[in-house]
């Protein structure tokens, strides 16, 4: 009888270890948390923006524009490296890629699937530090994705700050950031789903 | 009102066993299961479910360990300064959808054009666009376009090519340039100058320009010379009157500028605005059922060989009343007393009434000018001063230089533009010449003449060509590339320079133009460059108009009553059939656009073919069924028994059955121009064939009978008598009906949408506008056919009164975002749920494909994936191909298999509108967001706004007394509204 409950036990407990071990799996699925890629130029976050101050908005310049932040185009590198460090190996790829007119290819660090929308302008101008999202940047010398970026995360930051802007909303008059993310519905499934 | 009987189609008004059927089922058949008898019989064992239960384990295990792929970010180099990426940039330019050259808005999202609107700043038009120039962007990613020039079929460098035919042209004797209408001043101004190079070579070097349409206007254009002295079309002053008769015209659905009718004849008949005294009456009289005469107060079929007939005795009327004496009557079929009452109301809007035909009989379009004449309408509602050139064809012209080609005397042929062999009633002429005469053509495709030319240089695609175009004398509206052009094509005009010998391009050639010609005209800017950019910013210039002046009518008509007794050989061939265009596919120029070709006929509620258009009682005399194939002189054609139709006439649809257009177009419908006559020089819209029955029967891919209302008043119609009284009836239920549901509190926004059915005409511009906007597939026919189309918005047309002339109404029914959603009560994953702002959310990504909403959705408009369209090869339109793909709008995802889909109230753009007052921090503004079909309808019968503003415009009409829901009796509270609709109809279908 014991050895039957041992047995049941034992078995209990392995479809228990197996089962929560893959539902924890397959919630990491498309989730890239870590991931950091060997890029085709060597850019180091920490020298740029951490070492020499750069501000994230004068390269990411469509953050406070649009849906995208935007990797910057050659021409941005060049303002400066048209002067600085014009011998060093990973400069000059900037410079063969302008001369022969082949676009760089990054690799995509942070990615958001297709059905989920997802726009920096609204984040930047109310005042989101990109740190937020995107961790310590500026300590990085390979971008790596920090953050889980999953729907879960998103939820959970707004729900911890709520949303400071009631903007375009005529009867809102809180400003209290909760009451005004209660307000204009911010969990609503097609703020982002659509 | 409430006694009328709404009926969809035959079939619903005499209870059809097989519609009766339909009716009772929810989903129109029955899904397919297979499965054979033995295969219930469960063989697994214990051990055949372990090992499957071990596999599906080490599966999903594996699959938890992947990666998603390597995704890669390719930045510009060097970025165009208005390049943001993620933004949208908007360019003014001009619709080359047909040749009413509407100013269009082209959307483009990272250098790549996803969507055009009108331009509101084109004050011809109104800022709506209709169904063919907003598809026309997907003609611009169609991959069937040549990829570069062809000489003699093999593909060569344009350098080649050009040396080729400038050796050719040198002293070649007489060129004939067969265009399309020129609508471009600029493009005139140049071939002009081409004609006269080289005078040297006197005798040996002679152009002849000839515009060709195959939906010609050639009968009005030789009237008006006639009897005005001037080769033009008139202007048509549609606002400015108060009384329109139409005489077999369709000036709203396809009929020389339908965008700027609609608009006009909107604006005339908007009583939500108050417009109650001045309301346009309009009357129509024609052979087949068209969306102008759908949308008439009064509605007369007639054969088309009675066209001058009635023409004639309305005037005989009108000179009646003015004291005239009256010329002899021919033999028609309106009672008296109908055409009585026409031209009393006529004559007693003298001068503020309008007679139009689309006729190509010249002498209907002699009386009709003679009866404007009369009125006092020449110089007021029909403009001779400021002519339109939205369609120049000239068929007399056309046919002299076809002998001359075939008599030897043309050594060479330029097709811009124009494909007779397709188009034209006699294409083995064609055929022949080309067999002898060297040829040119600019078409961007192979087809049917491009395949017989020497050579092919292909034209460039609107949206990528600089040019002008001045569709009514004084309104300027400029067309300017929004895309890199896309082929090694090159456009025509510069391909004219080349072969000129004109240092410089066309650019530079146009900007000359508007120096020497538009800039002389304003005083605005001191600087031609400041005007310049002003203009292509604007999209529009326009200077103020000549005078209207009266013409006097000269020539005899009793001539012309003479001539019109003479015309019996036309209609000798048994059955009379009248010649008219689909709103989709038109004349057949974009016939390889799925999206024109998927639009289903407002009227007929057809897609994807042509058909015989035949009256309930010619078809019940005729034994002849909906779908029955019949011969008309060689050609078949299924039969589609269409109320309204002129009993002894049919009508069948030009655009069809083409050869070379592309895998779209290829193949759809049969093509019907060689059953049209020349006649006196004209190409006929009408004529008389023999017919006979087939003996075999298709199925047309019809959306007609689904979605069936049951015999509710899903429409509801007032008339302008009844609304004036002070006891109209109030068309909302606004008594409070029990709930189960809590109320819900709005505290943001409160979003809701009104469509006026009094302006709704029906011209699906609207639905072509949301499948643009909100990346819609294309299913094909044999879908349709399973009524399986993915429209998010659809045109509900409904018929009362007798079926030999009903009385239509037009419905445009799509989500209505119940406020206690029926779907979303049986979603079992809860995929789709409620907003705070009041809209019914559908998340994609949680849905698993139960159809539960959809079956539970009582206005049937949910549309379920039933494939993959975007990556099956059997639906190989446009979301297939990498070119296709590019006319995606990359803010909205495209929709997976197995799930369901519908109308989100475009909430990107609510998002999009919202998210522009946030970070200019302001209020959002009434009007500030606009939806698709709101933004591209041209009667602007739909709004959208926000009841949470008490100062918005939804808000007041939402209080209107004609304001009512669909079902409103359901008590599921749709935020969509409706207005019935206002007319001047006598109750009980049309006199």
């Amino acid at each position: 009888m014991v050895k039957k409950i041992v047995v049941i036990l034992v078995v209990l407990s392995i479809i228990w270890f197996v089962g929560s071990q893959l539902i924890s799996q397959a919630r990491q699925v498309g989730v890239n948390q870590g991931y950091e890629p060997d890029q085709p130029i060597a850019f180091s976050h920490k020298v740029h923006a951490g070492d020499n101050q750069v501000a994230c908005l004068y390269c990411h310049v469509g953050a406070d524009k649009g849906r995208h932040a935007g990797i910057p185009s050659a021409n941005i590198c060049m303002n400066c490296h048209g002067q600085i460090k014009t011998d060093s190996p990973e400069i000059k790829k900037i410079k063969i890629a302008l001369e022969q007119k082949k676009p760089i290819e990054w690799l995509k660090v942070h990615r958001l699937p297709d059905f989920a929308y997802f726009n920096h302008s609204q984040h930047v101008t109310a005042g989101v530090n990109c740190q937020e999202c995107h961790g310590e940047v500026q300590s990085m010398t390979r971008m790596r994705q920090e953050k889980p970026l999953t729907m879960g995360w998103c939820i959970d930051c707004h729900r911890a700050k709520g949303i400071v802007s009631p903007s375009g909303h005529p009867d809102i008059k809180t400003k209290n950031p909760k009451e005004i993310m209660k307000a204009v519905g911010g969990l609503d499934c097609a703020k982002c789903h659509y | 009102m409430s006694e009328k009987k709404y009926w969809k189609g035959p079939e619903e008004l005499h209870g059809d066993p097989s519609f009766i059927e339909k009716k009772k089922q929810e989903f129109p058949e029955e899904l397919p299961v297979f499965y054979q008898k033995e295969d219930l019989k469960l063989s697994a064992s214990r051990r055949d479910f372990l090992k499957i239960l071990g596999f599906s384990f080490a599966g999903s295990a594996l699959a938890a360990c992947t990666r998603m792929p390597v995704e890669k970010a390719i930045p510009y180099l060097v970025k165009p300064e208005e390049v943001t990426p993620g933004v949208a940039n908007w360019y003014a330019s001009a619709c080359g959808g047909c040749a009413a050259s509407c100013g269009i808005l082209a959307k483009t999202r990272d250098g790549r054009p996803i969507k055009v609107e009108g331009n509101p700043e084109a004050s011809l038009f109104g800022g709506g666009l209709c169904a063919v120039g907003q598809a026309h962007i997907l003609s611009l990613y169609d991959d069937e376009r040549l990829k570069g020039p062809l000489w003699q079929g093999q593909s060569v460098s344009w350098e080649k090519i050009d040396q080729e035919i400038k050796a050719k042209l040198a002293g070649a004797g007489r060129v004939i340039l067969l265009t399309q209408t020129l609508t471009s001043s600029a493009t005139r101004a140049l071939i002009d100058e081409w004609k006269k190079q080289n005078p040297s070579l006197k005798g040996q070097w002679q152009l002849d320009a000839v515009t060709y349409e195959p939906m010609s206007l050639s009968a009005l254009r030789e009237a008006c010379e006639k009897h005005f002295g001037v080769r033009v079309v008139p202007h048509y002053r549609l606002e400015e009157s108060d009384v329109v008769l139409g005489l077999n015209c369709d000036f709203l659905g396809t009929w020389l500028s339908p965008v700027e009718f609609a608009s006009a004849y909107s604006k005339r008949r908007r009583v939500r605005e108050n417009n109650k005294e001045n309301f346009l009456k309009h009357i129509q009289i024609e052979t087949s059922l068209s969306l102008t005469g759908s949308n008439a107060d009064q509605r007369i079929p007639i054969k088309p060989s009675e066209e001058a007939a009635v023409a004639l005795a309305v005037l005989n009327e009108l000179m009646k009343l003015a004291g005239q004496s009256s010329l002899s009557a021919l033999p028609h079929s309106i009672n008296a007393a109908d055409i009585q009452s026409i031209a009393q109301q006529l004559w007693k809007h003298r001068g503020r009434s309008l007679v139009i035909s689309g006729s190509q009989q010249i002498e209907t379009q002699s009386f009709v000018l003679a009866i404007n004449s009369l009125l006092g309408n020449i110089g007021t509602t029909v403009d001779l001063d400021n002519p339109s050139q939205q369609n120049q064809g000239d068929d007399r012209a056309v046919e002299e230089a076809l002998k001359d080609m075939e008599s030897g005397r043309v050594a060479a042929v330029i097709f811009y533009g124009t494909n007779p062999v397709y188009s034209h009633p006699e294409p083995e002429r064609w055929i022949a010449v080309l067999k002898k005469v060297w040829s040119i053509s600019l078409s961007d495709r192979l087809d049917e003449t491009a395949s017989l030319a020497t050579a092919v240089c292909p034209d460039h695609h609107a949206l990528e060509s600089w040019n002008d175009a001045e569709p009514v004398a004084h309104h300027v509206v400029f067309q300017q590339p929004v895309i890199r052009p896309l082929r090694e094509s090159r456009q025509a005009q510069e391909s004219f320079l080349k072969w000129m010998g004109y240092e410089g391009n066309y650019y530079q050639y146009l900007k000359e133009y508007a120096r020497s010609r538009y800039f002389s005209q304003q005083s605005g800017f001191l600087s031609f460059d400041a005007f310049w950019d002003h203009s292509i910013q604007q999209g529009v210039f326009e200077t103020s108009e000549s005078a209207r002046k009266n013409y006097s009518f000269q020539g005899s008509l009793s001539e012309v009553v003479e001539q019109a007794k003479s015309q019996k050989a036309l209609w000798a061939l048994g059955m009379e059939v009248s010649f008219y265009e689909k709103i989709g596919v038109r004349d057949g120029r974009g016939a390889n656009n799925p999206w024109l070709q998927e639009l289903p006929d407002p009227v007929s509620k057809v897609s994807w073919d042509n058909y015989a258009c035949v009256s309930p009682a010619q078809a019940k005399k005729m034994g002849l069924g909906e779908g029955d194939v019949v011969r008309l002189k060689d050609i078949e054609i299924p039969v589609h028994i269409q109320p309204g139709q002129a009993a002894g006439a049919i009508s069948v649809a030009v655009g069809y059955g083409r050869t070379h257009v592309g895998r779209a177009g290829n193949g759809v419908g049969v093509n019907v121009s060689r059953l049209r006559s020349v006649h006196g020089g004209v190409v006929m819209s009408a004529g008389s064939v023999s017919l006979e029955k087939a003996g075999r029967t298709v199925e047309l891919a019809c959306t007609q009978l689904h979605h069936s209302m049951e015999g509710r008043d899903i429409v509801r119609e007032v008339s302008l008598v009844d609304l004036a009284k002070a006891s109209h009836e109030d068309h909302g239920k606004k008594e409070k009906l029990i709930t189960l549901w809590d109320e819900k509190d709005k505290e943001g926004h409160a979003w809701s949408m009104a469509v006026d059915l009094t302006n709704c005409i029906g011209c699906s511009a609207c639905v072509i506008g949301c499948q643009a906007e909100n990346n819609v597939p294309v299913v094909g026919k044999d879908e349709v056919r399973r009524q399986r189309e993915m429209h998010w918005i659809r045109i509900d047309r409904y018929f009362n009164g007798p079926e030999d002339n009903p009385q239509t109404v037009y419905q445009p029914m799509m989500c209505q975002h119940c406020g206690n959603a029926p779907c979303e009560t049986v979603c079992p994953v809860l995929a789709t749920v409620h907003s705070s702002d009041g809209l019914n959310q559908q998340v994609y990504n949680r849905c698993v494909g139960t159809r539960y909403c959809a079956n539970n959705c009582p206005y049937k408009v949910r549309r379920f994936n039933w494939f993959d369209y975007a990556h099956n090869d059997s639906f190989n339109y446009n979301m297939n191909s990498d070119l296709g793909n590019m006319v995606l709008n990359p803010d909205i995802v495209v929709r997976m298999r197995g799930v369901m889909e519908k109308c989100s109230l475009c909430v990107q753009r609510i998002q999009e509108g919202k998210l522009a007052a946030k970070r200019e921090g302001g209020p959002l503004k009434d009007g500030d967001i606009k939806l698709a079909c709101e933004q591209s309808c041209p009667s602007q019968a739909i709004v959208f706004g926000d009841l949470k503003d008490p100062k918005s415009r939804i808000s007041k009409l939402n209080q209107d007394k004609r304001h009512y829901h669909v079902l409103e009796e359901l008590n599921v509270q749709p935020i969509v509204g409706y207005f019935s609709k206002v007319s001047e109809r006598s109750s009980g279908g049309h006199s």
